[in-house]
């Protein structure tokens, strides 16, 4: 028996039916959903109760050393993903760690400690009504869940509707792509480049030496 | 020719229009607000000696003005800092802590000083009651004395700074730019949420929740259809470290509301746009009203009122959020609360000026 299987267990063992909501016996899981044309972002913030915080840490903590070191948080981010899907007008869309931070054990087991996992999934969406579905099933005895959409940065974009059950565990995000156009990145990139252009033919006409350009490329 | 010279007229027109602007900008004197707060931050910074002016005057960027948090001290902030801005009250002498309660003050409504101390003085009794039972050690702290005031950048009339109040369940951070006085983003929360002080009962949010009751009980039953997410929501969702971040609308719209529940409505609203000083309060508070029509109104939880609910309002330049942690009878003793303006956090917009 894995040990998430056993802390999963042990939490549902502990988890009194019935009870009511309490911070500090829970497991919550806020996920926030980014919206593009070809991709979709998830950040998913997770802050185990203090109650909770002793049958999770060891699913983090696995070499038990009171460490978190990097493996064993991308490996956790990892576990997490698995239970993580998203689909896109049904069609299932893998999601990629990207990013992930670790508190301290000990700010977890005060109840107060964070994982941020960030990760990315590659979508084809053309222009027209989608529907994106998001379901975290991580830890289901001891969690609770948000999940909400972001305003999309692309104009063009517009969330449409919301559609979560009961819990938050999934939710039905129907949003509308406009036809693709310039984007207002494209028009400053356009001004960027007459700019450019202006400036070169100035320093061709005053005969000055050229300053170094900076490109970052990520 | 008669063209020619129209356009030389309208050319004029529009140079002088301009000048005299730009002329009328510089010649009005600052908000009194501003004018206060530089006097009480010049006073304050006069009463520190050189270390403590180091750590309490800081420059405003975006590494500075973002390192806030409702966690109390001894945690990790959202934004990964591990200490707030500025020096705590706790080191200070009693001359120093009444010249930075002053400082904070000369940036606050009476009310939302008020609002603001009794977030501290529950966090004083939430220190009584868990330091005896706390580890030996344990590096999260409770109380007054580990609430933060800092100044970012330096005072003016003119150019954009800062003053941060905070601790757990607080922070107040306040952008000064000329005559733009801007309190987002603001946390506030409480825990306990209700307590006795001299008999009284003082609930340092309980306006807040009363009158969010209040509105979503004088909504129709189709309003309520539109306004209820049928979801439990457990926490603030753009909560500290959000910074720019926005969540696409939900609930019921306030262009279907009644002139009754609109003024319900504005009345929630201005519990946290006026824990900010008078003047700037009330110009944010006719921006809210201007936007009020496409302004959101979304419940989750109980509509009675004593048991928990979160609520959150959305507009064209206010975001809101209300959110009960789940602990104590009706999960009503722990609450955080959220103000943001999706367009002007910082005073963004002086700054693109």
């Amino acid at each position: 028996m894995s040990k998430a299987t056993v802390a999963a267990l042990t939490i549902a063992l502990l988890w009194p039916a019935g009870a009511s909501a309490h911070r500090l016996d829970e497991y919550l899981q806020a996920a926030r959903v980014s919206l593009e044309r070809t991709s979709v972002l998830v950040e998913l913030d997770l802050t185990p109760g203090a109650a909770v915080a002793s049958a999770i840490v060891p699913l983090v903590d696995r070499d038990a050393d009171g460490v978190i070191s990097p493996a064993e948080i991308e490996a956790y981010g990892r576990s997490v993903l698995a239970n993580l899907s998203v689909s896109l007008d049904g069609q299932a869309a893998a999601l990629e760690l990207t990013r992930i931070d670790a508190p301290s054990i000990a700010e977890m087991r005060d109840g107060m400690g964070t994982i941020r996992l960030r990760a990315a999934g590659r979508v084809d969406a053309d222009s027209g009504t989608r529907t994106l579905v998001v379901e975290n099933r991580h830890l289901p005895a001891a969690s609770v869940y948000m999940i909400n959409a972001l305003l999309p940065d692309d104009r063009a974009i517009r969330v449409v509707s919301q559609v979560r059950d009961p819990q938050q565990s999934s939710a039905r995000i129907e949003y509308q792509i406009g036809p693709g156009g310039i984007e207002e990145g494209a028009w400053l990139s356009i001004g960027a480049l007459g700019l450019f252009a202006l400036a070169a033919f100035r320093r061709q006409s005053m005969a000055r030496p050229a300053a170094h350009a900076t490109v970052e490329v990520h | 020719m008669t063209d020619r010279v129209f356009r030389m007229v309208l050319w004029i027109a529009l140079a002088a229009g301009t000048i005299g602007a730009t002329a009328f900008q510089r010649a009005t004197p600052p908000a009194d607000m501003t004018a206060r707060a530089m006097a009480a931050a010049e006073t304050f910074l006069a009463t520190l000696d050189s270390a403590q002016r180091a750590k309490a005057n800081l420059a405003f960027n975006e590494s500075t003005r973002t390192v806030w948090s409702n966690l109390p001290t001894g945690i990790a902030m959202q934004v990964g800092a591990t200490e707030r801005n500025g020096v705590k009250l706790g080191m200070l002498t009693p001359a120093q802590e009444k010249a930075a309660l002053a400082m904070v003050a000369s940036v606050l409504s009476r009310d939302g000083f008020q609002k603001a101390m009794q977030i501290v003085d529950a966090d004083q009794l939430l220190e009584t009651r868990s330091a005896p039972t706390r580890a030996p050690g344990a590096p999260i702290r409770f109380g007054r004395a580990e609430y933060y005031v800092s100044i970012l950048g330096k005072p003016s009339t003119t150019d954009r700074w800062m003053i941060q109040f905070g601790g757990h369940h607080l922070a107040i951070n306040v952008t000064l730019a000329g005559r733009q006085g801007v309190l987002t983003p603001t946390h506030t929360g409480a825990q306990p949420a209700s307590y006795s002080v001299d008999g009284r009962t003082i609930r340092p949010l309980g306006g807040e929740n009363d009158k969010a009751f209040a509105l979503i009980n004088a909504l129709t039953a189709e309003q309520k259809k539109q306004a209820i997410l049928g979801v439990a929501v457990q926490n603030l969702v753009l909560g500290p470290g959000t910074d720019g971040k926005t969540i696409a609308p939900e609930g019921a719209r306030a262009a279907t509301f009644t002139a009754t529940q609109r003024t319900m409505l504005v009345d929630v609203i201005r519990e946290w746009v006026a824990i900010i000083g008078d003047e700037a309060a009330a110009a944010k508070m006719k921006e809210v009203e201007d936007g009020l029509g496409d302004t959101y109104f979304a419940w989750a939880g109980a509509t009675d009122n004593g048991k928990g609910a979160y609520f959150r309002i959305q507009g064209p330049a206010v975001f809101i959020e209300y959110a009960p942690q789940g602990n104590g009878p009706n999960n009503i003793d722990h609450i955080h609360t959220m103000y943001r303006d999706p367009t002007n956090d910082y005073a963004a917009k002086a700054a693109t000026r």
